[in-house]
């Protein structure tokens, strides 16, 4: 009887394009599309900027500094479109001469922190040529003291030790575009479940799985089986976007270091508590447009909540904990573990074993529900 | 076989069933009529199991419907109103998930495709299928499980008429079956139909429950009705129809009629006493 039950959904499902598109393309569009167009926004390594130059000293001094300036992969000249020119002016390498600033103009608009960016960029290159003046400066005095400025390194890897302790990496475009539209592609099981379920109770089909048998014990394991199989089958298509079509577009492949099983249990924590919301929604709701309208709306909110659409790094503390609340969060965070810490099954237990309690709660509440409607005949 | 003792049921301050009693009679079609709200889908739903009562009793072949639950599921169907299958799986797959379901015997199947005339759409999806190949599917849904009784909720609203002919046909078919039906429509014709039997329910009362033709014939009555195959000279020889092919005549006239008839070569089909037909009386019970 189950298994019946089982077929019959799995074929209902595949049949409505609508919902295939919802649970497998759009995810999927929005791993690539996210991925790379936030590429820069979380490597300011790789962030570039185009900038004009105006040369009013014109020595061998300024053309060295220039050279040096395009040898760096963070400068490239272009006049016609250049975000910011810098002009060097007269006697500017004269360091017997007192505020001789480079003046700097920004063309177009450079937003959020790119300026402190740019600013920071730009110091390290006239520092190192500074340095590389003066060192020459007192070669013939100091021999010792040049050759220890000379090897004077301004290269962040040489300048500073960073890591990150617990929660605090900063995950590449890919590693956070991935799990966010995996936890959001894997809710919107709301779809088909939705119109399927409303279907069956206007037309009174659950009245007559009623009539044979067919307990809501039964009617609600039949819709939880193959949306778990379903919300499986998107984590590792998702997951095969990120490390194997992502690289096609000069973006970074998503790089799974943790446990496949911890992929595996969280992945099932996270469906149950999809589906639970889902089978919730279209239990409560009263008919498949509304059931779609608030599963679509609160799909947005829990993903806006819990870090999808903004990453909860870059959110105030408050918003922080705030995201806690969202199931959403609860996925995502495992995931990042798994992706960004090598997490094994203990360390996503917790958040997978939330997931799942939510889930229940959710069918739990829903099955009581589905039952007083069946008795009303609504 | 079915029993249905002072059944009572409210909904809040609402009841919707009040001490209702009536019994049906093993393999008759049983017509249950009543206005919107007289009770009737409570009655249905009560009889599949569907809502608790709140006092009463009824009994199927010698079961308790409450109790026996589950065994008066697997005698007994329904074929709802709505059609209650899914649309977007093929009239196979539909056939098969149901039959599945109740372990339904390859005869039972065949034996309900058969009866439905569904052999030829059977790798058809169920949504492209005309009105009233839907009601027939939904019908053959609730023969799957060889039920003794069927309960038929308006089975053949918004169909062409040819389409509800043929479910007719086959619903009075179920007779030689022995098939028990308990059939409400809000077609007075189609109960007078096929129904041996009727019980009209009003406020969650019985009104009254009779056989068919003792409630239409009113022998101690002058009036007669005669129905006629329908021919258009008829409403030129100014005679009281109540409609295109029926007149009402009393006893006194009926020899003059009769030759009147003969003389214009209308033929008659039916000669019922009684000055009702069931519309007519199931308005006068129910006013």
């Amino acid at each position: 009887m189950l298994w019946a039950m089982i077929k019959k959904e799995f074929l209902l499902v595949s049949r409505d394009k609508h919902a295939l598109l919802a649970l497998f393309v759009m995810p999927a569009i929005f791993i690539l599309v996210m991925s790379v167009a936030l590429k820069e926004q979380f490597n300011q390594d790789a962030i570039s900027f185009h900038i004009e130059i105006k040369d009013e000293d014109k020595t061998k001094e300024s053309a060295k500094f220039i050279k040096k300036l395009f040898a760096s992969s963070s400068f490239s000249l272009d006049e016609e479109s250049a975000e910011l020119r810098i002009t060097i002016p007269k006697s500017y390498y004269d360091l017997s001469r007192k505020n001789q600033n480079l003046d700097i103009v920004v063309l177009g608009s450079l937003k959020g922190g790119l300026l402190e960016v740019f600013k920071a960029k730009l110091l390290k290159v006239v520092m190192d040529f500074k340095l590389d003046q003066m060192s020459k400066k007192i070669k013939k005095t100091d021999f010792q003291a040049s050759k220890a400025m000379k090897k004077m390194s301004l290269e962040y890897v040489d300048l500073y030790n960073i890591s990150y302790e617990n929660k605090e990496y900063i995950p590449s475009s890919t590693q956070q575009s991935v799990p966010s539209w995996i936890v959001f592609g894997m809710f919107f099981v709301i779809i088909p479940m939705s119109t399927i379920f409303i279907n069956e109770r206007k037309q009174n089909t659950l009245q007559r799985l009623t009539t044979m048998n067919v307990s809501i014990f039964k009617m609600t394991l039949a819709k939880i089986v193959p949306y778990l199989v379903i919300n499986h089958i998107q984590v590792w298509i998702m997951l095969g976007v990120g490390v194997f079509i992502v690289p096609f577009f000069d973006t970074p492949a998503l790089e799974v270091t943790g446990s496949f099983m911890a992929i595996e249990v969280l992945s099932f924590g996270l469906s149950l508590s999809a589906i639970g919301l889902s089978v919730l929604i279209a239990v409560s709701a009263t008919s498949a447009e509304q059931a779609t309208t608030i599963g679509g709306i609160s799909n947005i909110l829990l993903g806006a909540i819990g870090g999808v659409m903004v990453p909860k790094f870059i959110m105030p503390e408050s918003m922080q904990t705030l995201a806690n609340i969202s199931p959403m969060s609860w996925g995502l965070d495992g995931f990042l573990d798994i992706f960004m810490k090598s997490a094994d099954i203990s360390m996503v237990a917790y958040n997978a074993s939330l997931l799942a309690l939510f889930g229940l709660v959710a069918l739990s509440i829903s099955m009581i529900i589905l039952k007083i409607r069946i008795s009303r005949g609504l | 076989m079915l029993k249905v003792t002072e059944l009572t049921k409210s909904y809040g301050d609402v009841t919707a069933l009040n001490a209702l009693s009536l019994t049906v009679q093993e393999g008759s079609v049983f017509g249950l009529l009543g206005v919107n709200g007289a009770g009737k889908t409570t009655l249905l739903s009560i009889l599949n199991g569907l809502i608790g009562i709140d006092s009463g009793k009824i009994e199927l072949f010698g079961l308790d419907i409450i109790k026996d639950r589950k065994e008066i599921n697997s005698i007994s169907s329904i074929i709802p109103q709505h059609l209650a299958f899914y649309e977007n799986l093929s009239v196979k797959e539909n056939i098969n998930f149901f039959a599945s379901l109740q372990n339904a015997s390859k005869s039972a199947i065949s034996n309900a495709i058969e009866i439905n005339s569904l052999e030829g759409l059977y790798k058809q999806k169920a949504s492209t299928l005309s009105g009233g190949q839907k009601r027939r599917l939904n019908i053959a849904i609730g023969l799957l499980n060889n039920p003794k009784i069927i309960y038929f909720d308006e089975p053949t609203v918004g169909i062409d008429p040819k389409s509800r002919n043929e479910i007719l046909d086959s619903i009075a078919s179920y007779k030689e079956l022995g098939i028990t039906v308990v059939y409400t429509s809000h077609y007075m014709n189609e109960i007078e139909r096929i129904c041996d039997e009727v019980a009209i329910i009003d406020k969650g009362e019985l009104i009254k429950q009779a056989k068919l033709d003792d409630l239409l014939s009113n022998r101690s009555s002058d009036k007669i009705l005669i129905e006629t195959i329908f021919n258009t000279k008829l409403s030129s020889l100014g005679l009281k129809l109540l409609d295109a092919a029926t007149i009402e005549s009393s006893q006194k006239e009926l020899t003059q009629l009769l030759t009147l008839l003969e003389n214009n070569q209308i033929f008659i089909k039916q000669i019922r006493y009684g000055s009702s037909n069931l519309e007519k009386y199931f308005l006068e019970v129910t006013a």
